[in-house]
């Protein structure tokens, strides 16, 4: 919230209803800016889904190339095995009849001792050269007798990164990835195991359509679940030359684990990163929206404390200096405001600017007629420089009358304050309407007792004057104008009532306005500038105090009020 | 001997109305429309009186300026203000400026004469040794009706023509209430009540400066002001 000079805060500057509570009050759904650019954010949501996307298309990828490994590496071995005859003539011992437990149990690979040579060991030979890959191989004959098996499929999972050393901020993004993140992952993702049963692991003749495949003569790749269904085996099987007839296969196995691990990990990485920028993003959007409504109510706030309930300008805009739109919208505001305030002025200064410019061809011509008068002339033109005399006066009253808001404005600024009795200045006042209106009827309604008043007591008389003469002014004949002062804890009120006609509507805000006047011409002798209430405002409005004009309850006439604070006098 | 009066004004219409009426009325009048010919012509030969507006042409302060230098020359030149500014600003500035009287050209010609009559002869006597006969004493209050001059216990009240008037209309019926009107006539202005009011406060100021106590000029809202005897 900005803070509001004082005067502002008073009536109209005090902090409007918010956008949603205006908004509700019209029985529509508001958003405030931050609640529609979070909105707008639900757009990146998108961003998870697309990394999906690619993970998966990045497994897909994996899985061919794995794929394309595999077959290689049946094909090496393979051709390693071409049209070595010897190897395939002996009828081996069947691997089913060799004790295997102990390889398939164990998870942990041993580089280099886990060739099992059931077969001819020329064959073991081979493979044992081919054990450090992560595959097992195998190699059968046409029978689909194991001859020589290497490599296992089971492997160690990759030791866990060390928790990382280093800021808080590391430690805890480690922290929550561990503890939030990947349990996540986990729900989402189908985790790699080490732990699933391999059925082809101890037995023979439970080769399936791949071997079947490769002792046809093609090469051939098949992907097969496991028995339980933990994890997912692809083996590539090639077939064994001799001459033109196919003596044996080779068949690579090696479970999606890697990939699926190499995935999982890609999907953590990406989704950690995207977390972390949406993160930040809406913090950073939501900051940024609410700087952006604090600024836009502030602008609000202060176009609203500027002007007063009765369209007046009060105070200047201050204006931002920001260079965007906002800063903007603050200065094209501010210089509306200014543009309101100096016609404003202008209006205010017209008469007194008037009555300046108008004085000096008055006083040409009053020097004239005063000239002419001296002169001996016929009785008959006397009349007409009696006549132009008396227009001359009339029109210098009304420029009296035209300055004395101006005069009085500038009299305020040095105006000295005292303590004093305002019912006795009230009394008096009346007293002297009284002689002063002998036609008319004044009832004076004064609290007995002294009214102790700090101000200026000339002013409130003047003050008087022209809420009586406004009036007398309106006063159905031979009806009385009533004062009355009224007071209470913390005011005074004095109202100056008359019967006569109501104030028309449109006039109602405006009626203490410099030269508004709601007068159609009477054609009675005073001039109506629309003088009077307007000084009866500053006067009241130097005491603190407000006028007010308002039609009598009874609807019979208007009366015109002013409260005044009672400020304790400080002595 | 034959007066000369000098008027400063820049509008041909009105200076040579004043110059005319002047004339009628036995002055020689000397005219001018702005401050470097008016004062050019007093360096040569002073007036025995000058009426000067304030705002000549371009020169929007001219008349001050003016009225600066004149006083410059001579203290004892009685100098009028005639302007159409009528703001409280203007009338306290000329005033301060050593200006013996300040108008708004509101004011008739008789009502013009009427004070340069006056102020002719305050200067005549005021440069005359003998003693006046016409006084008019209330308490610490004297005022010289010949002189046109006021003093308080003894001390001399430096008042312009129309607060002297004002004072006089005021003191002569202690007790009695003059309205606004009235002391409007008496001190021979046409101005508005406000005017009125600002003229007694300047009044009033004038007497505290010289007595802190003074309280004899009472406001009766409503109605106008009285002097009373008591204070």
């Amino acid at each position: 919230m900005s803070s509001h000079p004082d005067a502002a805060s008073r009536s109209n500057g005090v902090p409007g209803p918010s956008v949603e509570a205006r908004a509700k009050r019209r029985g529509r759904i508001a958003l405030g800016i931050r609640a529609q650019l979070l909105l707008v954010l639900t757009v990146f949501l998108a961003i998870p889904w697309l990394g999906y996307e690619y993970v998966k298309e990045l497994e897909r990828f994996l899985r061919d190339a794995q794929e394309r490994t595999l077959a290689g590496t049946a094909q090496a071995v393979a051709t390693a095995l071409h049209d070595r005859v010897p190897l395939f003539e002996t009828n081996p011992t069947p691997l089913d009849t060799l004790p295997s437990e102990r390889l398939s149990e164990d998870p942990t690979p041993r580089a280099g001792a886990d060739a099992d040579a059931p077969g001819p060991p020329e064959i073991a030979q081979i493979l044992r050269g081919l054990s450090r890959t992560t595959a097992r191989i195998w190699v059968v004959d046409r029978d689909q007798h194991v001859l020589a098996r290497a490599g296992t499929l089971r492997h160690a999972p990759p030791a866990l990164d060390a928790p990382r050393e280093g800021s808080y901020l590391g430690r805890f993004a480690a922290w929550l990835d561990r503890e939030a993140l990947q349990p996540l992952y986990a729900r989402i993702l189908q985790q790699p195991t080490e732990d699933f049963s391999d059925e082809r692991s101890g037995g023979s003749g439970t080769f399936g359509e791949d071997v079947e495949g490769a002792l046809g003569g093609i090469l051939t790749i098949a992907r097969r679940p496991t028995a339980d269904g933990k994890a997912v085996i692809v083996s590539a099987a090639h077939p064994i030359w001799v001459g033109d007839e196919v003596k044996g296969a080779v068949i690579v196995e090696e479970t999606t684990n890697a990939v699926l691990a190499e995935r999982n990990r890609a999907f953590a990485r990406l989704f950690n990163i995207v977390l972390a920028a949406l993160l930040i993003g809406s913090i950073a959007l939501t900051l940024y929206a609410s700087w952006l409504s604090t600024r836009i109510r502030r602008l609000r706030d202060e176009a609203e404390a500027a002007i007063d309930a009765r369209g007046r300008v009060r105070g200047k805009l201050p204006g931002s200096a920001a260079r965007d739109e906002i800063g903007d919208l603050s200065r094209s505001f501010g210089s509306a405001l200014s543009r309101l305030t100096q016609y404003a002025s202008y209006q205010e200064a017209m008469a007194s600017r008037l009555s300046h410019e108008l004085r000096t061809p008055i006083a040409v011509v009053r020097s004239s007629v005063d000239n002419l008068a001296l002169h001996p002339l016929p009785d008959e033109v006397r009349v007409y420089i009696a006549r132009a005399q008396e227009g001359l006066g009339r029109l210098a009253s009304i420029i009296t009358r035209m300055t004395e808001a101006t005069r009085l404005e500038e009299s305020l600024a040095e105006a000295d304050r005292e303590r004093f009795d305002l019912a006795r200045v009230i009394i008096g006042c009346v007293d002297g309407y009284r002689a002063a209106y002998p036609g008319r009827v004044f009832e004076l309604r004064v609290p007995s007792g002294e009214a102790p008043f700090f101000g200026a007591p000339d002013l409130i008389a003047q003050m008087l004057d022209k809420l009586c003469e406004n009036a007398v002014e309106f006063a159905v004949a031979d009806t009385p104008i009533v004062v009355a002062l009224q007071q209470d804890e913390t005011r005074y009120r004095i109202a100056v009532s008359n019967r006569g006609p109501a104030l028309p509507e449109t006039m109602q805000g405006r009626l203490f306005d410099s030269m508004v006047s709601v007068r159609a011409g009477s054609g009675d002798s005073a001039p109506h500038l629309g003088m009077g209430l307007y000084i009866v405002r500053l006067i009241a409005e130097f005491h603190g105090g407000r006028a007010i004009a308002a039609n009598r309850t009874d609807g019979e006439g208007v009366t015109v009020s002013v409260t005044l604070p009672r400020v304790r006098a400080v002595r | 001997m034959t007066r000369r009066i000098a008027i400063v004004e820049d509008e041909p219409a009105i200076r040579e109305n004043y110059a005319d009426v002047l004339r009628k009325q036995g002055y020689e009048v000397a005219a001018y429309a702005n401050r470097a010919d008016a004062l050019a012509a007093f360096r040569t030969r002073l007036p025995d009186l000058a009426v000067v507006d304030i705002g000549l042409r371009d020169d929007v302060d001219g008349g001050f300026d003016l009225c600066r230098e004149l006083r410059a020359m001579s203290a004892g030149v009685p100098i009028i203000f005639l302007s159409a500014r009528d703001s409280d600003f203007d009338v306290v500035a000329g005033l301060r400026l050593g200006a013996d009287d300040y108008l708004t050209k509101d004011v008739s010609l008789p009502h013009l004469l009427a004070r340069i009559a006056a102020l002719f002869r305050r200067a005549d006597l005021l440069a005359a040794p003998q003693a006046s006969e016409e006084i008019l004493e209330r308490g610490p209050l004297c005022l010289d009706l010949k002189r046109l001059t006021a003093s308080w216990a003894g001390k001399r009240v430096d008042l312009t023509l129309t607060e002297f008037w004002m004072v006089h209309a005021l003191a002569r019926f202690p007790g009695h209430v003059k309205d606004r009107d009235s002391l409007m006539r008496e001190a021979e202005i046409v101005v508005d009540d406000s005017t009125i009011t600002s003229h007694v406060k300047r009044i009033r100021r004038k007497f505290l400066a010289l007595d802190p106590a003074f309280g004899c000029i009472e406001t009766v809202y409503g109605m106008g002001y009285r002097w009373s005897g008591a204070g």
